[in-house]
Order: structure tokens, then sequence, then C-alpha cells
């Protein structure tokens, strides 16, 4: 499936109304100064398209930060799982990307109920990125910046049109009762939108090569004094977990309102803390600083591939603006491939 | 799924955070990328900052206590119950024999109502907040050297300095996204210069790490001088211009030579020389400091002492300069900035002046006192002494922050009648006749100022869970009750008295603080753009005062039956008294118990293994902690976090105050330390 469409700029808004009498529809909105959130759209005018990236993932809307899982008293267990309708437009490429990997993750031997749940009822709208952030680096994952598959529904900026690209079945759904709006694309509409994926390809900044890296790891060039100097950075804080698109790791507590009803909910957790695997008897397997770092790193380029045949990360640049301690995925990954001579982690 | 910028209600670093909103759930947090603090980032409290909130053990109604035990109130019984019982003592004593708590955690306009009830309503200055036992020393140091006690740089400066000098703060673990600016100022080339006893974090990144004995800062500052005065690095045409006093001030000094203060704080002359040269010779050089200064018996001496370097150096008055004090709390700047203090107004105006005393009664219509009330350190001794008869805490937990709690503890049980309003049961509230229920800085509006001076707005995302009742709407239905009418629809309406009465927030109204992440004060009209380092061209009080410190050893030193110096703080992962961070899953999971740090050697001298038990003793009392041999403390040393229930560092710690800011010594004390036998039975 991958059909193509043209649909005018000023009939967007229209679109998206009508689509929102269905399903809740959260867009790319201004926050505070020149910040971008995914939030409830107010007033569909009021989204920002051509935007940096947001914070955190819109993982967040298929498994969130906190999440209640089910309340269980005297009567039995009742299911609070998420299974609103929710349309989410203006998504990028590479949130798209790791998504396709979140669904065979949480969709795969092992399925996960909460999860599959809020998928089954989200449908996405992404958009192609003509201006990449000085921190993204998708286009050496093939994630971004724009998609041949994967997508619902995939949007190309052309100026004064969209192109728009049919992915999935979810797709087509939301677009067939509004056909009228939409026309056939001609040659031309493919040839600009290749011109801009040229375009957004020339603007990136940051060339970072993750195969290197896992090969100079993998073939023992990267000792631990490396990763020493990388744990040293680490503030702990958690937030390259908490906003990375294909991060998945949640912890599961239950707050007991009386002896017989309470609630199980379940929040993010990172690997990144040692009691994140802490074991009866007051071991903590991971209690060094470095075990923890390095396996972070390590999960991202080495196991990842071996279990999907991809990395863990599509490059949308989020760990580098808030990581406090500078040893985000794309510093780290750039000076394990430049074999920096020093062998020093982080930083400058 | 809406998503609400607004505050984070931790430390003093004042980060941007939006609030994601569901359905009147809160479901998670983001940091605020375009804030000027944080930049997109966040520590790890931040990230879990929403997790208290929503918790099952929030007070939601009113509880009175009757016959030891709490009973489900309204709150028209609740607040009635307070004003005729804080009515009644008022009469039959005298409004002195109260005393108010007011709360860092609260907003601006929170402690300004509450200090506007303790002197109008109830008319006693007895009002004091737990800024005595963090910054006290500071506010009233740099008020007689400077004139104004607060830090006087910006943080989004920090990465352009060349010389950071950083004495006694953990700062990537109590002010996270401070250390985050520290270390992007060393990635581009500035030199790091950190004193601590302990080994920290950001000590690892330091060019300097000079490990000083526990209180000897002293000393250490005046070598470190005396080599500036010696080595002719002094900026002779400031101190002439600009400061008074210098003459006293260098004969002190030239007491402290490298060598004398090398035998009396451990560190290298080699190294207190080079330190000196470094922080002198460069213009753009910072200054932080933070509790290992303030919490000493000479917590007021240590801040002198730096005010001393900054001005000697004529480091102040620039950007990329001056001396950084960085505030604990969330809103311990603004506290203070309200007049949440025994002696003074808003905008540290001084209830003793009559100008000022009349000022505030016109606008008040109240006859006020004008004598400086108690500070919170002796409101438990006059307790103690029958002086002080109820007591009304806001949002603090003295049970668990101050020193030797025993006393506390004795002290609460003694009161004739204690409020605590609080949104869990604290420690504290356990001990009051009635416990208010408060919001959350989720479930109000109102304001925070963060360590650099910036007034910025909180938000309400959720409505207040149960019955719970912003603080200060509480203050006004129980001044309402009592008799002063207090009327505001909302708290920009609290502001705009604030700014009408307080010069130095006369420009600083909600409306102005919507963009651009609020105003740092003092903004002194409705266009001046708030003030980003202060002091320029001019110390706020004229000329500089240059105070001679001389060294005084801590009030308890080691001896035969007390060999080992304690030191006290706080870790990454837990905050304060931990009401919040202990129902914070993640939080409370990482550190579940007690522990204290031992150097290696000692730990050998005396049987002591990683992990086995301990028991730390003082004069005061005695716990038990798990140990963490580790040589992140020097030897003769250890270290206790203050935030643990069960093993409370508080037990131990000493009373002992600074002479004129009453900030006890947190930092040093002396200890015994015994290995206890394992057993079957102990925690696990």
């Amino acid at each position: 499936m991958n059909k193509g469409m043209v649909l005018e700029k000023s009939k967007l808004s229209y679109w998206l109304r009508q689509l929102r009498k269905e399903m809740s529809l959260i867009g790319p909105m201004r926050g505070e100064n020149s910040d971008i959130v995914f939030k409830t759209v107010e007033n569909i005018h009021e989204i920002v398209l051509d935007c940096p990236a947001s914070i955190p993932s819109p993982k967040e809307f298929l498994f969130p930060q906190k999440e209640k899982m089910f309340r269980y008293s005297k009567d039995g267990v009742e299911n609070l799982r998420g299974n609103k309708g929710r349309l989410i437009f203006g998504v990028r490429s590479c949130d798209i990307s790791a998504i396709t990997l979140l669904d065979r993750f949480y969709g795969g031997k092992f399925v996960d109920d909460y999860y599959m749940s809020r998928r089954n009822n989200t449908i996405f709208i992404s958009i192609g990125c003509n201006n990449p952030d000085i921190t993204c680096f998708c286009i050496g994952l093939g994630s971004g910046p724009f998609l041949s598959s994967g997508f619902d529904i995939q949007l190309s900026d052309l100026g004064d049109r969209y192109l728009v690209e049919i992915g999935s079945k979810h797709g087509l759904e939301i677009i067939k009762d509004f056909i009228h709006l939409f026309s056939r694309p001609k040659k031309l509409d493919y040839d600009d939108q290749y011109e801009a994926i040229l375009s957004s390809q020339a603007r990136f900044e940051k060339r970072i090569n993750l195969e290197n890296a896992r090969q100079k790891i993998l073939s023992g060039q990267v000792n631990d004094s490396f990763w020493e100097v990388v744990a040293q950075r680490c503030f702990e804080c958690g937030g390259c977990v908490y906003e990375c698109p294909l991060c998945t790791c949640f912890n599961v507590i239950d707050r007991p309102y009386s002896p017989t009803d309470g609630v199980r909910l379940r929040v993010w957790d990172t690997c990144l803390f040692k009691g994140f695997t802490k074991m009866a008897g007051n071991i903590w397997p991971a209690e060094k600083k470095i075990m923890r770092t390095k396996r972070w790193y390590f999960h991202k380029l080495i196991y990842y591939p071996e279990q999907f045949g991809k990395f863990g990360c599509v490059g949308c640049g989020r760990c580098t603006i808030t990581c406090p301690g500078r040893i985000d995925m794309a510093t780290i990954a750039s000076k394990i491939d430049m074999g920096d001579r020093r062998r020093k982690g982080g930083g400058g | 799924m809406n998503k609400i910028p607004t505050i984070c209600p931790y430390c003093g670093c004042g980060c941007g955070l939006y609030l994601h909103v569901e359905d009147g759930n809160l479901t998670g947090v983001s940091p605020i990328r375009s804030h000027p603090v944080n930049k997109g980032t966040l520590c790890v409290k931040g990230w879990n900052s929403f997790e208290f909130i929503q918790h099952h053990e929030r007070l939601k109604y009113p509880l009175i206590k009757v016959n030891g035990e709490f009973k489900r109130a309204s709150w028209g019984e609740a607040i009635a119950l307070i004003a005729s019982k804080l009515t009644g003592i008022k009469r039959s004593y005298r409004p002195d024999s109260i005393a108010i708590m007011s709360s860092a955690k609260c907003t601006n306009e929170e402690n300004y109502l509450m200090m506007k009830f303790a002197r109008a309503v109830i008319g006693t200055n007895n009002i004091d907040h737990c800024a005595r036992l963090c910054h006290s020393s500071t506010v009233g140091g740099l008020a007689e050297t400077f004139g104004s006690g607060a830090m006087t740089n910006s943080i989004s400066e920090i990465v352009s300095a060349k010389v950071l000098f950083v004495i006694g703060s953990n700062t990537t673990e109590q002010h996270p996204m401070i250390g985050m600016h520290m270390l992007d100022a060393v990635n581009r080339g500035a030199i790091l210069i950190v004193a601590d006893p302990r080994k920290t974090q950001i000590s690892d990144f330091a060019h300097i790490h000079l490990r000083h004995r526990c209180g000897t800062d002293v000393v250490l500052l005046d070598s470190i001088m005396n080599v500036i005065i010696n080595e002719g690095f002094v900026d002779i045409p400031f101190i002439r211009r600009r400061t008074e006093n210098f003459d006293a001030f260098e004969k002190v000094i030239l007491r402290y030579p490298p060598d004398v203060a090398e035998k009396i704080t451990g560190v290298s002359s080699q190294d207190i020389k080079k330190a000196a040269r470094i922080y002198a010779i460069e213009k753009r050089a910072m200054l932080f400091y933070s509790m290992g200064i303030t919490q000493h018996i000479t917590g007021v001496d240590n801040v002198h002492a730096c005010a001393n370097l900054c001005m000697l150096t004529a480091h102040i008055g620039q950007p990329m300069t001056g001396l950084n004090p960085l505030r604990g709390q969330n809103n311990v700047q603004g506290a203070c900035d309200m007049g949440a203090l025994p002696d003074v107004y808003s905008g540290y105006q001084k209830v003793s002046e009559s100008d000022i005393k009349k000022k505030f009664e016109h606008l008040w219509r109240r006859r006020l006192p004008s004598r400086p009330g108690l500070t919170l350190t002796e409101m438990f001794d006059s307790i103690l002494d029958g002086k002080i008869k109820a007591m009304y805490i806001m949002g603090e937990n003295p049970l668990m922050s101050d020193p030797d709690v025993s006393h506390v503890k004795e002290a609460l049980k003694k009161l004739e009648f204690l409020v605590v309003q609080d949104i869990f049961m604290s420690e504290t509230a356990e001990f009051a006749h009635v416990v208010l229920p408060a919001a959350t800085f989720a479930e109000k509006d109102g304001t925070f100022t963060n360590t650099e001076r910036r007034v910025q707005k909180i938000r309400q995302a959720i409505e207040p869970v149960g019955e719970s009742m912003p603080d200060w709407k509480i203050i006004c239905a129980l001044s309402k009750k009592m008799g002063y009418n207090m009327e505001y629809r909302a708290t920009h309406e609290i502001m705009e008295e604030v700014a009408l009465i307080t010069p130095s927030y006369r420009g600083i109204l909600h409306h102005r603080l919507d963009s651009n992440f609020g105003l740092q004060w003092p903004c002194h009209d409705l266009n001046h753009q708030g003030t980003p380092f202060l002091h320029r061209k001019k110390f706020t009080k004229g000329l500089g005062t240059f105070i001679p410190v001389d060294y005084i050893p801590p009030a308890e030193e080691t001896d035969k039956r007390f060999p080992f110096l304690l030191t006290t703080g706080r870790i990454y992962f837990r905050y304060h008294t931990a009401t919040m961070c202990q129902r914070t899953s993640t939080l409370e999971r990482e550190y579940p118990e007690c522990y204290a740090e031992i150097n290696p050697k000692d730990a050998d001298s005396l049987g002591i293994k990683g992990n086995s038990m301990m028991r730390v003793s003082s004069r005061r009392g005695s716990i038990i902690v798990r140990a963490q041999v580790t040589d992140k403390v020097p030897e003769g040393t250890i270290f206790i976090p203050f935030h643990f229930r069960e093993a409370s560092a508080n037990l131990l710690t000493n009373p002992a105050v600074d002479p004129s800011a009453k900030i006890p010594e947190y930092k040093v004390c002396a200890v015994k330390i015994e290995l206890v036998e394992s057993k079957r039975d102990q925690k696990d």
C-alpha cells in the first residue's frame, strides 16, 4: 500500500476538523517561547508543523509515563487500559520509525496488552522534515527525514500543497470519506517531493555512523577506561531513557487505597538507575555507574541489532538536547567512531 | 491531553517543566526546552515530580485530634477551632506566645500572606522558615557586606565564565542543572576549583580539589586572600572606589599565610597558592557556595570571607563574576524576599525602622510589633521555657530537618496548640492538634523565586485533591475568621499588594511574568526588565564592607570519646525530609535506607566492612546505619544524609548555632562509631 494523493494546504484544517469529530486530535502546538509540545489541539490553525523536535517523543501516547493498569477490589479486577481513539498529527519520520520498532517489541512474542490497546486506537499522520534540527541524525539510520513505508499517512510539504501518502489500512480509512478534498498526484508532485527530500538531506549538520561505532565496540577497540569517563559525566537523571522513542522500560507499583482495594500503576523506568536491577537480599548487580551507562549504549548499539536487525536509535536527537552530562548517543557514537586517541568520553 | 508549563517544586534551580494532564490525571512531566535554566533537561527529581501529587496518602480533609486520635473534620470546624484557640492564647498570654513557621515550598504570595497573618492578625514577629537552617548566614552576612543577600549573578552566565570556584557545594547532585552549566563551562575551557572535604561528582571534574577539614573554611579562604595580597593581585582601584574597611581586614588576613593554613586545613600550601592565583588573575571568575559554607557556627564568618574574596579581586558587579550562594528550596529565595523572617518585612525592610513599620501599618490598617521576633532555632527553646504556647507550621517538617530532633520532639509535645498545614501526614503533623490539607504546586497558581532571583509563575494543572486547598486560601479563611478581612480573588491580586509595598518587586506583576520565564528582581517599575547581575557600579548599600574574620573552631571537636567528625547533607535521589520523594517510586527505590560513608582506613581500624551495620552516637543520640566504605570521605570523617526517618542524622547533630544568623552547625559534630554484630533479624 503506498498510494499518493495531493491536498491543498488550505484544505488541511477542514479535513482535520472533520476527523476530530471521530477521535481526539493531538498535534504540535506552541508551548513556552519557542517550544513545541504535542497536546490536544484546541484551535487547528495553531498547529505548528515546521518545528524543532518535541520533548518527549510521541511514545508517551502509546506508553505514558504513568499509566493505571487496573483497579482491584473485593469485587474483582477492573482493567483500566487506555482505548481512546486518537489522531496524532504532525509526528516526525524518526518517531514513526521508532513506533514501528516498538510495535515489534510490545506486540511480538509477549504481547503488551496496554500498549497494543492504545496502539490499535491511534492513527498517526506524519510529516517529512524539510528542515532538520541541528541535533538530528536520522539520515544515517534510514529512519528519516522521509519514509517510504511504515507510516499510516505521510505528508510531504511541497510549498502550497501536501503530497499525502497512504501507508496503512488505518491511513486509508481516514481519507476515504473525504476523498473529494484530495486530487490525484501528477509527476510534478513526485518531482517536487524528490527535490524536498534532497534539499532536506543536504541540510543535516550531523552525520553519525552508528555501524562504525558498533564495529569498534565489537572488535574490542573501546575499553572500559572510555566508559569510565562517560559514566563520570552521567547525572543519573534518566532523561535519555524517558525521552527516547525506543526505550521501553517500566516499573510496576501498587497503590493500596485500603487493605482491600487499590490500583496498579506502571511508570517509566530506566536501566540507568541502580535500583532497576536490585534483587532480594539487598543485592545490587549493577551498582557501579559504568556498568549501567555502558549497558544503555550496548543495548542500543549491539543488542538491538541482534534482536531486531536495527539499531535501538532512530537519530531523533532528543538525548542530545536532554542530557545534562553531554554524553548523548550522537556525541558518544561519534567519539567512538573517530577513535578519539585519548579515549575520553563525553563533553567537548 | 494538555501540557501546563510550570516550575519544578524541588531545588532552587527553578527549572521549567510541563505537567501532562489527561482527564484530570497527571500522566507525566517533560522539560521546557527554551527555559534559560534547564534548557530541555531535568534531574531525576524533576522527571519524577508528578508522582507524589495524586498519591493516595495525600491529606484530603482537615483533621482534628480528639483524645489522641485524628478525626475527620469540616473546613468550617477546623478553621473555627484554630481561630478560637489562637485568639484565646493571644488574649490569655500575649501575641508573642504564638510562633509561626512559613514555608520555602510555598509560593511568594502565600509567604507574603503568612507574614501578614503573623504580623497583622496575630501581632507577632515570631515568623521564620527553613531558610534559617540553610542560608540565614547568607541573608544576614551579605546584607552587611553588600547590602543584598542573594545570588549576585545569573545561571546563564556560568557557561561563559573562565574560572569557577565552588566551595561547600555538591552542585551536580544538589543543583544538577547548575552543575550542567558548570560542566559546559569546563568543556569550553574554564578552570574549576572545588573546595570540599568530600569527593563529589563535581570534584571529579575539578582542576584543583581542595579537601580542607570540615569547619576550617575561614582559614582556607583567608589564606587564599593572604596569597592574593602578598603576590599583588589585589584590585586597588576597585577597593579604593567601592569598598571600605580594607585596612582592618588586611591586618587579620596577614595572620593566615598558606603554611599556617596548611596545618589547620590539611590543604597543601602549594594548592592554596595555585587556587589563589587562578581565581585572582582571571577576570571572569565566579564563586559559588552552598551549605558547606553556611551550616556552621561560623556560617556568617564564612560568608563574609567569601564576600571579602570577591571584593578583593573585584570579581563582583560584572557579568560572569560574583558571589553566588545556591539556594536549596524551590522558593527559599522568595520566602525570604516576602519577609517570612522575624526581623524584616517583604523586600528586607526592617521591622525595627519606624518609617517602614508605619508604611505597613497604613497598608494593613493594624498596629504592628516593632521588636524582631524569634528565629526558628530559638522557637523550640522558647517552647520549653514556656514562652511559646502555640505554633502554626505551614509546609515544614522540623521534626526531621532541625538539629537534635529529640529536643524538638519534646518541645512539640509541650505545646498547648499546634497547627500543621501540609500535603502529607509528616512526622511533625503527627504531633499537631489540627492538621490542614494543603494543595501542591500543581494545584494552584502563584510565583516561585529561584536562586538567581528569577520570579517565575507556576500554574494550576489539576483541581486540588480531596478537600485540600491552596495555602493562601486557607490563610485568608482563617484570617477572616479571626476578624481581619483578607480578600483576594486570585494570586495576582496578592502580588499586586506585594509590588505596591516592596521596592525590589515593584515591577513584578503576574502579567509581566508570562513571557521570557519571569523577571529577576530588583525590578523597580513596570518597564524595568529585571536585573541579571547585582551591584553594578555601586553596591546595594553603597560601599562594600570588608569584614575581617578570624578562625573559630567548630563548636564540637573530636576527642577521645567521640573521635570522628560527622558531616551531614543531602543525596541526589532524595530531598530534605523526604515527604515528597518517599512517595515517588523511582526515588524511593534507589536509596531505600540510610547509610554512612566511611573511609576505608577508618573502617579497617574498626573492623567495619561494606554493608555492615554500625552504631553512630553523639552526645545527643545514636542511630544504626549501614556502612558504605569509600574514599569519598577523608579519614576521620563520616557522612550521613539526613533524609531518613528510621535513622535520622539529626538525632546526632549539634544544635549549636551561629551567634547572629542562628543557623545550626549541621556540618560538624563529634561522634563515635561501633560495629554492630550482624544478626539475622537485622533489616535487610
